[in-house]
């Protein structure tokens, strides 16, 4: 019989990790002592799903912030927040980290090459942070020099959100959730072969490496399927699908089973599974996860809304498993500890590709996806990291429409989008009739490729103001 | 994509403006204008905000001065109507003793404007301008000895890199050096004082009065004459600099009394152990306040 780690008995306390209990109350003392000297230091948490555009989110975000340093009026919100006290922004240099530097001059530059680039799919954890330097407020105060905030950002692979509400599962429990999602349709037919394969092993099935790397790779396969040709989002566990620099290592080698306690096979699923759980826990969500004060989550409502009822669903799920297992894993002596997010800003991505007559709805939209509403700490927004297109009208059916307007990447076209109608709300089953539409990719407009200037961008400062203006 | 494409009438779909062969080039990138639409403007002349404790250190001091000044006025006119000679010996007094206070107030001016030069010469450094940066160089080699053999070829300097070099190739270690011999200096006393003091008060009110005393020696190796607000201005910069360490220093600490915590230990070498740690925090304060008076950052120091 197994024995029971007893710090998992203290897990509902709060109290399962007294050394990173030690670590959060040294944080916060050490964010009080930074806020009374003038100098804080701030983690500003960026989480959204796989292609929700995360990383150019923090390219234009860094790009507009060094701009606003030189003086350039690129985020003119969050400059009425500071007060116009913002009087410099720089990029902290290297220390010795081990985590890979974000690419910002990269990313810029490909944004702005000919032909130009987006980001590919974050396949690894990269960090950068950049020091604010602002006039303080009073004249007393002024004495004392000029205050400095430091930001710290994160870019990862999206697909390793989704972990974070398995970390409150147990093998036997993530199984039978997995296998009830895998069983509905749409999905049921990408991972037919999957579900064959698992349907058919004997509950007592030998713990044979040939089983579980067959069954781990047509799982694999099944959950690749569902996220590049259904869009579905709700695919765990993360690393299955984006395995980041280690690679494809033995940990990930387990897959749901309609059997999870039938001893033999099914233990080393669960060995594994608990295995990958808890270097998960160590290697990603400890470290990078908690402590962060401020919180931005990305939603390309409008590419889950095109895609269809089930994706549009599933990114509700996603999105709501991991707003509850953000809240899970905030116990109460994180709240005594002020180790929880203060401030939450939800941002539908993408928002230039609807007319600006549109994207009231779309943040409606988002708001009545996250239920926004029920806290005072959250606020809903649209944002274009990177602005791409401009208002136009289209003809349909003899009627004018309120259309965009932008080039075409994959072939350098000029064209107009109709994006169709965005709902106020979780649309109703009607709303689905006209079935799926892939919105297409734009080209980013004419960029300097130092970004001296910023980048153009939509509602970025507004999302910013909301988050951090009370620092300024 | 495994369902069909959208037909109903109002449904999203993709409009192309022409039907251009493929030989035709590409349509250019759209064009927001966005580096004429954020252009720099001049940081706005902010309204200083009085705050509710600089209105009343402001109103004590016009009291204290404005009173004051009234005060000694219309007793020079007394001295005046007793006569000349004593009214002319009192307005003397009265004259040495505000000039005094106006010099005091001018020094502590200049001394914290001579930090924020640091802060100046820190920042054209860091973007890059070559003419702030050389005129800032030229104005600190001029009044640091150390540096004055340098101010012809700092005069010359054809770039930010060159003005770098040159500092870094003699003058800057050159006062690195003697900084740490002043840290050793200053944690010996800290050591032999928190050995032998007899309360923990003591040894705080000691080890705070040497630390402030080491940062304007510092700083004064660095041409900077801080004064009073400059030096808990050069304070409070480098506190900020020794508070990423300060966890470890409470931990060693901690950890070393918590080992000697046996009674007779703790007599003799309970004290000793703090001390050591004091001067351990002594030496890491020359470092620190070296750094935060240097004219250029330290490689990696993540600051300007």
């Amino acid at each position: 019989m197994a024995v029971p780690d007893p710090f998992d008995l203290l897990r509902p306390l709060g109290l399962s990790r007294p050394l990173g209990l030690l670590r959060d109350a040294a944080w916060t003392a050490e964010q009080l002592g930074r806020s009374a000297l003038g100098q804080e230091h701030l983690r500003l948490a960026v989480t959204g799903l796989s292609r929700s555009g995360k990383t150019v989110f923090i390219t234009s975000l860094l790009a507009n912030l060094l701009a606003a340093g030189q003086g350039r009026r690129a985020l003119p919100a969050l400059e009425a927040a500071s007060g116009g006290r913002l009087r410099d922004v720089r990029l902290v240099p290297a220390g010795t980290q081990t985590v890979p530097r974000f690419d910002l001059a990269g990313h810029l530059g490909a944004l702005a090459a000919d032909p130009p680039a987006w980001p590919g799919r974050t396949d690894d954890l990269s960090t950068v942070e950049l020091t604010l330097t602002l006039e303080r407020s009073s004249w007393l105060g002024g004495l004392l020099g000029r205050r400095t905030v430091t930001l710290e950002l994160l870019d990862y692979p999206g697909e390793w959100l989704l972990d974070l509400p398995m970390l409150s599962q147990d093998y036997a429990g993530w199984s039978a959730a997995t296998l009830d999602r895998l069983r509905r349709e749409p999905r049921a037919a990408a991972c037919a072969e999957f579900l064959s394969f698992a349907d058919a092993l004997p509950a007592a099935a030998p713990p044979e490496e040939a089983l579980a790397r067959r069954g781990f790779v047509l799982y694999r396969d099944a959950l690749r399927v569902c996220r590049d040709e259904l869009g579905m989002r709700l695919l765990q566990p993360g690393r299955a699908l984006n395995p980041g620099p280690r690679g494809e290592a033995p940990i990930l080698w387990f897959f749901p089973l309609p059997h999870p306690d039938g001893g033999g096979l099914s233990d080393l699923l669960r060995q594994r599974f608990d295995a990958y759980l808890a270097d998960q826990r160590e290697s990603f969500f400890e470290p990078y996860f908690r402590r962060f004060r401020r919180q931005a989550v990305l939603v390309d409502v409008l590419g889950a809304l095109h895609a269809g009822q089930a994706a549009f669903e599933d990114t509700a799920d996603a999105l709501a498993a991991i707003a509850g297992a953000l809240r899970d894993e905030e116990s109460w002596l994180d709240r005594l500890l002020g180790v929880g997010p203060e401030r939450v800003a939800f941002a539908a991505t993408k928002a230039d590709h609807v007319p600006s007559r549109q994207r009231d709805a779309l943040a409606a939209l988002l708001g009545s996806l996250v239920g926004a509403g029920e806290a005072e700490a959250a606020s809903v927004h649209v944002l274009a990291s990177v602005r791409c297109t401009e208002d136009d009208v289209a003809t349909l059916d003899g009627r004018p429409v309120a259309a965009v307007r932008g080039v075409l990447l994959e072939n350098g076209r000029s064209a107009r989008v109709y994006p169709g109608e965005v709902p106020l709300r979780t649309p109703e089953p009607g709303f689905w009739a006209h079935g799926f539409f892939r919105m297409p990719e734009f080209q980013p407009p004419r960029l300097d490729p130092a970004g001296a200037a910023g980048v153009p961008h939509l509602g970025l400062d507004t999302l910013l103001a909301r988050l951090i203006g009370d620092l300024l | 994509m495994n369902r069909p494409p959208a037909e109903a009438a109002n449904a999203p779909r993709v409009i192309l403006e022409d039907e251009a062969p493929p030989t035709r080039p590409p349509a250019p990138r759209l064009d927001f204008g966005w580096e004429q639409a954020v252009a720099p403007v001049p940081p706005p002349r902010l309204p200083s905000r009085w705050s509710g404790l600089g209105r009343a250190a402001a109103g004590l001091v016009v009291l204290l001065l404005g009173l004051g000044a009234l005060d000694a006025a219309n007793f020079v006119l007394d001295q005046f109507a007793r006569g000349t000679f004593t009214g002319l010996l009192t307005l003397g007094v009265v004259a040495a003793g505000f000039g005094l206070i106006a010099s005091a107030a001018w020094v502590e001016l200049r001394g914290l404007l001579s930090i924020r030069a640091v802060d100046r010469a820190r920042e054209a450094f860091a973007r890059g301008d070559l003419q702030t940066a050389r005129t800032e160089a030229v104005r600190w080699a001029e009044s640091v000895p150390e540096a004055a053999s340098l101010v012809p070829a700092l005069r010359v300097a054809g770039s930010t890199e060159e003005l770098r070099a040159l500092l870094d190739s003699g003058p800057l270690p050159a006062l690195e050096a003697r900084a740490t011999a002043l840290g050793r200096t200053a944690a010996i006393q800290a050591f032999s004082i928190t050995a032998v003091s007899p309360s923990p008060g003591l040894d705080a009110l000691v080890f705070a009065w040497r630390g402030v005393r080491l940062v304007r020696q510092v700083a004064a190796l660095h041409g900077l004459r801080p004064g009073f607000a400059g030096s808990i201005a050069l304070l409070r910069r480098t506190v900020f600099d020794a508070a990423t360490v300060a966890a470890t220093d409470i931990a060693v600490d901690a950890a070393a009394r918590a080992l000697l915590s046996n009674r007779l230990l703790e007599q003799f070498a309970g004290e000793a152990a703090a001390g050591a740690v004091a001067a351990r925090r002594m030496l890491r304060l020359a470092r620190v306040a070296a750094d935060a008076c240097r004219i250029i950052p330290t490689a990696g120091s993540g600051r300007v």
